[in-house]
């Protein structure tokens, strides 16, 4: 079998908060394969957003690895960093961090433009991201005008926008109603199915955890 | 446990440049520290070898330095693939180290040698090491702006020259309206206390307005300016006082320089040729032909030279006399268009020369039997009796003498009046040497506009004087004007070359008011200084409404972080926003400082003759010099930005995230 498209060994990650060092991973090892579709659960303060962030190259882990088809990510320097992020991950957070002074459809230019694409190819990529998620017709609108459901479509938008191997969504329905939640939920499994999108899904919704095919739960630093 | 500690599964550590490295300190260096010896050897080859003006050398050999510190900065930060800020602060130690050491040490020393650095040190030390200590902190600046902007461009890994979204986020960070734009702008055009009289005038309007409206029950919003778009408009504000200051004031310093420049060329030739060895410069009239043919040359006149005392009655005054040609010295000189009262060609046919108002009224007095001692109107009557000519020679047969402004009020005397010409070199008496005393008439009153040659400088016909002193036909030597006054120094150079060198020799109007021009030169570069701190604590203002905005987005940038953007992009956002204060700002101060100059120009500011002998202040705008100004403008706030910018690109994208 070839290897898997994200690897992670022994990732631990300590915090100092006052001079003490505070234990938030304490050896994570886990293989993620192409096309993966994974829903990591657990409690509040179980390290879930920190993993994401390790794995997504936001944060630098205080040890163990992160191997992405093999190469490991702690070997690239900034620069290769940015380019990873760039065109291999897209990331959904969990309040959506849109940039409030742009528009829906700059928002999800923005990565393209980041990525020195061509400004109409830019607007052409976003538009079909945004349609993608069902909102063509609020393109010009700003974040603050926009409903929460809404703000985080646009968000995936974004993160989907330069197609992405690997999508690493915090959270994605943690401040939405039953209903735009489901919404949201549909739309990953479609994104899934129909981009062969590999994602890890942070969420506290169990309904969502449920439908995915593969479940990791995380409590107090450890998979269990 | 031990997972908290570096196990034996983490993998290398992520390769992180050093923070001091060979490579790039040795680049750094060559920029830093030959950046000055560049300087040099570019203006001695311009200069000299291809005869370039000297403003003309100077400019392109600091520009060529400036272009070397600049690239020796860029290949140590492109090597580096970093800002090589330590390299380039350790190179330009290491310069000043050098100049203040050895240079300071040894210069004194080194006289024989043709260095240009003994201008500043015969002007004392404290010139020479404020000085070189210039020379080092412009030479380090100027290569780390070469290195940030290496950095901007090629940090990336490639070479990215663009500006494509960082403007787009950066224009959405400092919004300026055209109307806020405005507003600044005639804060501070109006001094800025009118404008903010007014802008609180508007303010409370506006409370007033929001009151009624809340009375009214009707919704009611108010605009509120955010603090960084305060700062900003502060910063604006800021660049563009320090602008205006320095347009203006180095515009009417140059306005000085140039009145003064053309007072000396007016009054003086723009060269001289002389001949060493005293008063055998018989052959001038063959000399004079053979500097006419040099190109360049546009006149020459015959003069000579003697210092004298006058004297009219019980008035005495020592002068500088100088016998002149009157039909060519009109070619060299300003003196036939500065002449106020009489004419200067009189001095050759003096029997033209007026009867003086004095004798006039006296003939007028005797004819209709009046008295002596009747007070006569203007001029006053010279305390002790009027000059009156020498008893023994008629008035009209006396050759005529033409005398400064200044000089004519202390002597007391007008057209047609006698003066006596006393020279201490007389003839031999009885009781040995004497001084010979001969009386002239004036025949006519300059007034150049400079109070010392108006006060010291007589002139006689040159025929006159060689009898008077006598020469024979020898002069003192010749005066030339040039077709360039700029290019005096290499046209001299080929006079000489055409008359064979030794025993000639020449001068330019540099060299012969040196000191005078250096003078000023300094005072400029030292005015410069002082108000160049205006924009220095402006870009200070930059950095600080800069770091304000980095603290404000910092989760605006931890997301374009987790999109991708590098460090080199993250700059380029907050790079641009400074380089837009500082263009704006710069903008403004130009515009205020060409009003005010064209103001100053137009309607004048009287200033008192008396004292500065000038009737308005002068001004000059020099577009060059506006050009440096708003170079320096942009180049400071361009600086002022590296250190926010730096903060931004470093910030973790987790610490923005994480600050909800």
């Amino acid at each position: 079998m070839d290897a898997p498209l994200l690897r992670i060994e022994a990732l631990t990650k300590t915090y100092l908060l006052g001079g003490r060092p505070l234990e938030v991973l304490r050896g994570v090892s886990l293989d993620i394969a192409e096309g993966d579709l994974v829903a990591l659960t657990g409690p509040s303060g179980a390290g879930k957003s920190t993993f994401l962030h390790l794995v997504g190259t936001l944060d630098e882990p205080t040890g163990g690895r992160v191997l992405f088809e093999s190469r490991d990510l702690a070997s690239l320097d900034e620069e290769d960093l940015a380019r990873f992020r760039n065109e291999t991950v897209g990331f959904v957070f969990q309040s959506h961090h849109l940039l409030p002074e742009f528009s829906a459809l700059e928002n999800v230019m923005m990565p393209a433009l980041v990525g020195r694409r061509q400004r109409a190819e830019a607007r052409a990529l976003a538009a079909g991201s945004l349609e993608r998620v069902g909102l063509a017709d609020r393109m010009e609108h700003r974040p603050g005008e926009l409903s929460g459901g809404e703000q985080q479509r646009v968000a995936l938008a974004r993160a989907l926008v330069l197609e992405p191997r690997l999508l690493l969504a915090d959270e994605p329905t943690g401040n939405l109603d039953p209903q735009t939640a489901d919404g949201i939920h549909a739309l990953l499994h479609d994104l899934n199915r129909s981009l062969g999108i590999t994602a890890v899904v942070v969420t506290h919704n169990e309904q969502l955890a449920v439908s995915l095919p593969r479940r990791v739960r995380l409590v107090a630093g450890r998979l269990v | 446990m031990d997972q908290t500690t570096t196990n034996p599964m983490s993998a290398a550590p992520r390769p992180v440049a050093p923070v001091f490295a060979a490579g790039s300190f040795a680049l750094g260096a060559t920029g830093v520290v030959l950046a000055p010896v560049v300087a040099a050897v570019l203006h001695v080859i311009l200069g000299d070898r291809f005869g370039l003006p000297a403003g003309t050398a100077t400019a392109l050999s600091l520009g060529g330095a400036a272009l070397w510190a600049i690239a020796g900065g860029g290949a140590a930060a492109a090597v580096g693939r970093r800002l090589a800020f330590y390299e380039i602060l350790a190179a330009a130690l290491v310069l000043l180290a050098l100049s203040l050491g050895p240079v300071v040490l040894l210069l004194p020393r080194l006289r024989g040698l043709p260095l240009p650095l003994h201008a500043w040190e015969s002007q004392g030390r404290v010139v020479l090491v404020v000085g070189l200590v210039l020379v080092g902190v412009a030479s380090g600046a100027l290569a780390f702006l070469g290195s940030t902007l290496s950095y901007l461009f090629t940090g990336s890994g490639r070479l990215d020259p663009s500006f494509g979204y960082e403007l787009y986020i950066a224009r959405s960070h400092i919004r300026l309206s055209p109307r806020m734009l405005v507003g600044l702008f005639l804060i501070v055009v109006t001094g800025v206390v009118p404008g903010l009289l007014a802008g609180v005038a508007w303010s409370l309007w506006r409370d007033a307005a929001e009151r009624r409206a809340a009375r009214r029950g009707e919704p009611h919003e108010r605009p509120r300016l955010p603090a960084t778009m305060l700062m900003t408009l502060i910063s604006i504000g800021g660049v563009a006082t320090g602008v205006w200051a320095l347009t203006v004031v180095l515009s009417v310093m140059s306005g000085f320089e140039a009145d003064l420049k053309k007072k000396i060329l007016g009054a003086h030739a723009h060269g001289v040729v002389l001949k060493y060895g005293q008063n055998d410069f018989a052959e001038w009239k063959q000399v004079m032909d053979r500097v006419r043919t040099v190109p360049g040359v546009a006149a020459a006149t015959p003069f000579l030279y003697n210092e004298v005392m006058l004297s009219a009655g019980n008035n005495l005054t020592g002068s500088v006399l100088k016998g002149i040609d009157p039909a060519t010295v009109g070619g060299v000189t300003d003196l036939s268009r500065d002449m106020e009262e009489g004419k200067l060609e009189w001095l050759s046919r003096p029997s033209d020369i007026p009867e003086s108002r004095r004798a006039q009224a006296k003939s007028l007095r005797e004819a209709i039997g009046g008295r002596e001692d009747v007070a006569t109107a203007s001029p006053p009557p010279p305390k002790g009796g009027a000059a009156e000519p020498g008893p023994e020679r008629p008035r009209e047969k006396l050759p005529g003498i033409v005398v400064g402004r200044e000089l004519a009020r202390s002597l007391r005397v007008g057209v047609g009046d006698a003066v006596n010409v006393v020279s201490p070199f007389g003839d031999i008496g009885p009781a040995g040497p004497q001084p010979k005393s001969r009386p002239f008439r004036v025949a006519g009153i300059f007034y150049s506009g400079m109070y010392e040659y108006d006060a010291k400088f007589a002139y006689l016909d040159l025929a006159e004087a060689q009898r008077f002193f006598g020469t024979g036909d020898s002069v003192t030597g010749l005066e030339l004007k040039v077709a360039d006054v700029d290019a005096a120094r290499p046209i001299m150079r080929r006079v000489l070359g055409a008359l064979d060198g030794y025993p000639y020799r020449t001068k330019d109007w540099g060299e012969m008011n040196r000191n005078l021009f250096s003078a000023l030169a300094m005072e400029k570069i030292v005015m410069a200084v002082i108000l160049g701190f205006i924009v220095l604590v402006a870009s200070f203002i930059i950095v600080a409404t800069l770091v304000m905005l980095v603290l404000e987005k910092t989760r605006e940038i931890a997301v374009l972080k987790s999109m991708g953007a590098g460090l080199p992009s993250i700059m380029k956002i907050f790079v641009a926003e400074g380089i837009v204060i500082g263009a704006v700002g710069t903008a403004f101060g130009l515009l205020l400082g060409l009003g005010t100059c064209l103001l100053i120009d137009k309607v004048g500011i009287p200033l008192d003759p008396e004292v500065y002998y000038i009737s308005n202040l002068p001004v000059l705008i020099e577009p060059a010099q506006f050009a440096l100004v708003a170079l320096a403008a942009l180049a400071l706030s361009y600086l002022a930005t590296i250190y926010p910018a730096t903060k931004a690109s470093r910030l973790r994208p987790v610490d923005g995230l994480r600050s909800e």
